[in-house]
């Protein structure tokens, strides 16, 4: 008896302990990460039929050749390392090796180039294609594939934002995906990338999850580093929830409705850094907010008055409570956290109102009013407008606020139908391509506010120069020239502000602003 | 449009109800209501000479602060005093009601008296146009007027008019048609006079009764739809102040500055619960089968 | 009665036609379009002909209409230019969701807000009478909106009983599906109780005071019998003049609830659509609401002979 009772004991203690930990490993759920989503996204399809949450979502499931690392320059991703020939016009990527598909797949050059005619046929409607075929700064000529893991690029002129340009989000950061991603009549089926997550379910207007590709090959360093680096994901399924609406967002975040809201207002951000269990992460992004002339206009076309203008504001207050302290004030379209931004991008308009009765005296002005265009559905620009207006008017600007609906004030903006206009870019990490964005011959695109001939030749040369220290020296020109001319002013570069519950460990904000979620974990006693 | 709350077709009191009885009701209903009111009016119009503070002035080291002696509302994310902007609030919407129901009911009664007068394929037409006006979402209506001309006090009011005019055109017709069969009509006919002075001469002053109380009605729901719109994103634009803009701009700070919202909401509560109570005074003694 | 079903649904079709025109051109008239505002502001004027061409907006207005028309005709509703969904589906979901508020809703209130009223009447000028009364006109006064928000504090955020954002269908799981239609269902019938319970009083009181209730009291029927079997009848028109009227109004002014309480909703569906310009969701969204109108319309019509016998349909 006692013998079989001490077998019994012998191998059944160790196995019933095993069984029982096994049972407890099956019994643990999951682990998912709820982020709040402003909207739904519009595809899963890298660069094409796009807005921001769209990209935020795709570069989960997808890899460039190139991305922006953390601090918003270039490094490499799928391609180990990048050679650009002495006249740049020859750009030969050499591939990571043993890096598959999320079908199992092994990724290949062939896919590269598959993806990039993918990318560059008009018929996908890839949004950055008129970045590449001569539109932008230059074309690609073609793309060959000398060995298995090298792909060779062909440009016909020198590009200095070649790079940057196929890391950007908007353009799915130029993602490979498999060949079986596309049906055999063309139309898209589901992303096959080779990033840390696969697409999950799918509930259109409420919710689209990601979940975690288990057989995913990180790269070499030892963490997240921007869309590159490390990008191990660690936790098993993230859920993107559709809330539109900010004032509810916050509510869900405070009754557990979500765990991750990636943009909060400055406002909500006072609130919420004081409520126990909620932790806050900020980072300055590169999006640039600040008030627009129209240099056509028969009033603003006088130099005098828009700097007048200039000179009026209270940037730091005004910016202050903009942001609620967490940004700074930025008179350059250069934004703060750019490696551009040196002490010249530092200078700005002093806050001189006598200076500016001068001026407008000098102008004739008498109090015309002038109509400031502002939305309702973008809170910063809107008080932007409001707090324009009253600052203005201790020198005797008469600012006229008008509220348009969003829609509609792009169409002012896009034909360049306004005297003044509070607005916002959406964010550009090259410092070229800021330029890019409010420079330009108003005959042919008239949104660009800056027409300067000048200017333009400066950007030109920006836009193929390669080599830093050259950049640099032109970038400097450049804002020394806006700063004279006035086209606009330019106030501050916003900040991402991502608020998370206590218990999510590994979340940042960063300057490109998207949220990640590889990198990421649950600690063990929260849900 | 959001609720439209009073009906107008609310069946009076029978006649058999004795006199007596009677008394204990229209003076309540109308003293409260018709109080309520005249102080929301009274305020309005204190705020066109004297608010406490400048309601359009920022003061931005005096934000989010809760009710004191100093301000007795509050600030709100400007700093600037909540009270103020209240009674400035106060004008802005009720004027804009007052405006909205204005057009309604000239535009409405004009194309009832001639569809009910008329008839035939005036009538026919008209009538068809009425039925999709009417069924055509109010909010819908309302934004693209003002997507179009741009949010401004008198986008609102033409957008919430042009939503209103059809109440006021079947009521009207509905008046008219019942009333042109009567004899007097008929003997001012055969007097001579022409089709358009016995519409005005008779016809009309027959419709102000129910036309009286269902104007009451849409005053609330103009006031209402005001807010609605504000809060939806389109609004009367700044700096004007009005109820449902403000109500609407507090929704972020509900957890943190409660007082921002809990205002506006009450104002316009109170203002509808006059309006509803009063209008009811007011159906009551103008409606003929009352007349004791 | 088939004549009559007929001829109303007959009326309604021009009246659909008209109101598609209306919607069609006045979504058109508001400035900026879709492509815009995908493109943002980074729009250049070649990729958005592009997009526009591609969305079928290189057209002119008409022959976009008569193109939509068309497909509206063989059953297509088009595809959402935000997201590439189909429309019917879409609406038919989203609707789901408004509807079950609403009916729901409306249903409580009423059941609710007749008894109520009926007693309030049996008991006129009483002080109980005059304190519903006033209950009544209170909640007929409060902003819906208002009212959410308020509700939504206190239970959601302040208590944390109940969920602020989201939604889960009944059929994925019907206990946390209703956790999230409390506050919302609630009030909206707190809303709408005020009117109702108003309307069933005032028109209680005007049958009482008649000659056959006095006759049916002389008879020896108990005050019970007689307030539901002769009373209630009668009074009960219109009281469903006012339900059918609530009813066909809610559809289109529930956009602002549904933003307070993140619902999938139609009402929402179709405030979006137009911030985004969607032109097809949002000529899809009107057309299912002006033929809702009119069903509901048509139902409140049908039904009045089973509570008035004198009405001829």
């Amino acid at each position: 008896m006692h013998h079989y009772v001490k077998k019994a004991l012998y191998f059944g203690v160790p196995t019933l302990s095993l069984c029982l930990a096994a049972l407890t490993l099956q019994a643990g759920e999951p682990s998912l990460i709820k982020v709040g989503f402003n909207g739904d996204i519009r595809s899963t399809e890298p660069g094409v039929n796009r807005d921001e949450n769209s990209d935020a979502f795709i570069m989960h499931i997808v890899e460039g050749l190139v991305a922006y690392r953390e601090d918003a320059s270039v490094g490499p991703m799928l391609a180990k390392d990048v050679t650009i020939s002495d006249d740049g016009l020859t750009y030969t990527f050499t591939l990571r090796e043993g890096v598959k598909f999320q079908n199992g797949k092994p990724l290949t050059a062939e896919d590269v180039k598959w993806t990039w005619q993918h990318y560059l046929d008009p018929k996908t409607q890839w949004r950055c294609l008129p970045e590449f075929d001569g539109r932008g700064v230059s074309k690609i000529l073609d793309i060959s594939v000398p060995e298995p893991l090298k792909v060779v690029f062909r440009i016909d002129k020198p590009n200095g934002v070649l790079l940057a340009t196929m890391s950007r989000p908007d353009c799915g950061g130029s993602g490979i995906v498999h060949p079986d991603s596309v049906a055999a009549d063309g139309t898209w089926i589901a992303p096959i990338g080779t990033g840390p997550f696969t697409l999950g379910q799918w509930k259109q207007g409420q919710y689209v999850e990601l979940n975690r590709f288990k057989d995913y090959t990180p790269r070499a360093e030892a963490k997240p580093d921007g869309f590159t680096g490390n990008k191990q994901a660690f936790v098993d399924r993230v859920r993107f929830v559709v809330i539109p609406d900010a004032a509810s967002a916050k509510a869900a975040l405070l009754s557990g409705g979500v765990d991750v809201l990636p943009d909060v207002t400055a406002m909500d951000e006072a609130e919420l850094k004081n409520v126990p269990g909620m932790q806050v992460r900020t980072s300055p992004v590169m999006t640039l907010g600040g008030l627009l002339f129209q240099t056509r206009d028969p009033l603003l076309g006088d130099v005098r008055i828009r700097r007048a203008v200039a000179l009026s504001l209270d940037y730091s207050q005004m910016v202050a409570t903009l942001s609620n302290g967490l940004s700074t004030v930025n008179n350059s379209i250069i934004p703060t956290t750019s490696a551009y931004y040196d002490a010249t991008a530092h200078t700005g308009y002093p806050y001189d109102l006598d200076e500016a009765r001068r001026l407008l005296k000098a102008a004739g002005y008498h109090g015309q009013p002038i109509k400031l265009i502002v939305n309702k559905r973008y809170p910063q620009m809107f008080d932007m407008g409001v707090l324009s207006q009253a600052m203005l008017q201790a020198v005797g600007v008469n600012i006229v606020l008008e509220t348009l609906e969003w829609g509609a004030q792009l169409e002012r903006y896009q034909s360049g139908n306004f005297q003044m206009m509070a607005f916002s870019y959406s964010p550009r990490f090259d410092a070229a391509l800021s330029y890019e964005s409010v420079t330009g011959n108003k005959d042919k695109e008239p949104r660009k506010v800056w027409d300067n001939p000048k200017a333009l030749v400066l950007l030109r040369e920006a836009q193929s120069e390669s080599v830093a220290p050259k950049r640099q020296a032109l970038f400097d020109q450049l804002h020394t020239l806006m700063l004279a001319d006035v086209p606009m002013v330019m106030i501050y570069n916003g900040t991402s502000i991502g608020v998370v519950k206590a218990g999510i460990e590994g979340y940042r904000s960063w300057p490109i602003s998207k949220p990640r979620l590889w990198g990421v974990s649950l600690a063990a006693t929260s849900k | 449009m959001s609720a439209k709350r009073t009906l107008p077709a609310e069946p009076a009191r029978s006649v058999e109800a004795p006199a007596r009885r009677a008394w204990r009701y229209p003076p309540l209903n109308a003293l409260i209501g018709g109080g309520l009111l005249l102080i929301l009016i009274g305020m309005a119009l204190l705020g066109l000479v004297w608010t406490p503070y400048e309601p359009l002035r920022l003061d931005l080291l005096a934000r989010f602060q809760a009710p004191s002696a100093a301000h007795w509302l509050g600030t709100d994310e400007f700093g600037r005093d909540a009270l103020s902007r209240m009674m400035m609030g106060a004008r802005t919407s009720l004027w804009i009601s007052l405006l909205s129901v204005s057009f309604a009911v000239v535009a409405g009664t004009l194309i009832g008296m001639l569809a009910g007068y008329l008839r035939g394929w005036t009538d026919r037409v008209l009538m068809m146009l009425n039925d999709a006006l009417l069924a055509f979402p109010g909010i819908l209506m309302a934004l693209g007027i003002m997507a179009i001309i741009g949010a401004s006090q008198y986008g609102i009011v033409l957008a919430l008019g042009i939503a209103y005019t059809p109440s006021v055109v079947r009521v009207v017709r509905g008046s008219v048609l019942s009333l042109r069969e009567l004899e007097f009509v008929e003997a001012s006919r055969v007097i001579g006079n022409s089709e358009f002075y016995t519409m005005l001469r008779h016809i009309a002053p027959n419709c102000l009764a129910p036309l009286c109380v269902l104007a009451t009605s849409m005053f609330g729901w103009a006031l209402l739809s005001e807010s609605a719109l504000s809060f939806l994103g389109l609004g009367v634009p700044p700096p004007a102040a009005t109820w449902g803009s403000m109500l609407a701009a507090s929704r972020p700070y509900i957890a943190s500055a409660a007082w921002l919202g809990i205002f506006p909401g009450l104002f316009i509560s109170l203002a509808l619960l006059a309006i509803n109570l009063f209008g009811d005074a007011l159906r009551d003694r103008l409606d003929p089968r009352m007349r004791k | 009665m088939f004549r009559f079903i007929l001829h109303r649904l007959g009326m309604a079709v021009p009246t659909l036609l008209l109101i598609s025109v209306m919607v069609f051109a006045l979504i058109r008239f508001i400035p900026g379009d879709p492509a815009l505002l995908m493109l943002g502001d980074m729009a250049d004027a070649q990729s958005l002909a592009q997009m526009r061409s591609s969305l079928g907006l290189d057209h002119s207005v008409v022959t976009q209409y008569l193109i939509w028309i068309k497909s509206v005709l063989s059953g297509d509703l088009g595809f959402s230019i935000s997201t590439r969904q189909a429309v019917l589906p879409l609406l038919l979901e989203r609707f789901s969701v408004s509807a079950t508020i609403v009916l729901v809703a409306v249903a409580l209130a009423t059941l609710i807000a007749v008894p109520v009223g009926l007693f309030a009447a049996w008991k006129q000028n009483s002080a109980m009478d005059l304190g519903l009364v006033a209950g009544a006109t209170l909640l007929l006064s409060i902003p819906s909106f208002w009212l959410g928000l308020l509700l939504l504090y206190a239970f959601g955020i302040k208590l944390g009983w109940l969920p602020v954002v989201g939604y889960v269908t009944f059929a994925d799981d019907p206990l946390k599906a209703i956790t999230y239609l409390v506050l919302p269902i609630v009030t909206l019938t707190l809303v709408e109780f005020g009117a109702i319970a108003r309307m069933a009083r005032a028109s209680t009181i005007e049958v009482l005071r008649l000659d056959y209730i006095a006759h049916a009291r002389a008879k020896g029927l108990s005050e019970g019998a007689v307030l539901w079997r002769h009373a209630l009848r009668n009074a009960f028109a219109p009281t469903w003049t006012l339900v059918g009227l609530i009813l066909g109004n809610l559809l289109g002014g529930i956009a602002v609830l549904e933003t307070v309480f993140t619902l999938p909703g139609v009402g929402r569906l179709m405030v979006d659509s137009i911030f985004a310009r969607d032109y097809p969701v949002l000529q899809g969204c009107l057309l299912l609401i002006t033929c809702i109108y009119v069903l509901v319309n048509l139902c409140v019509d049908l039904l009045y002979p089973l509570f008035d016998p004198r009405v001829k349909l």
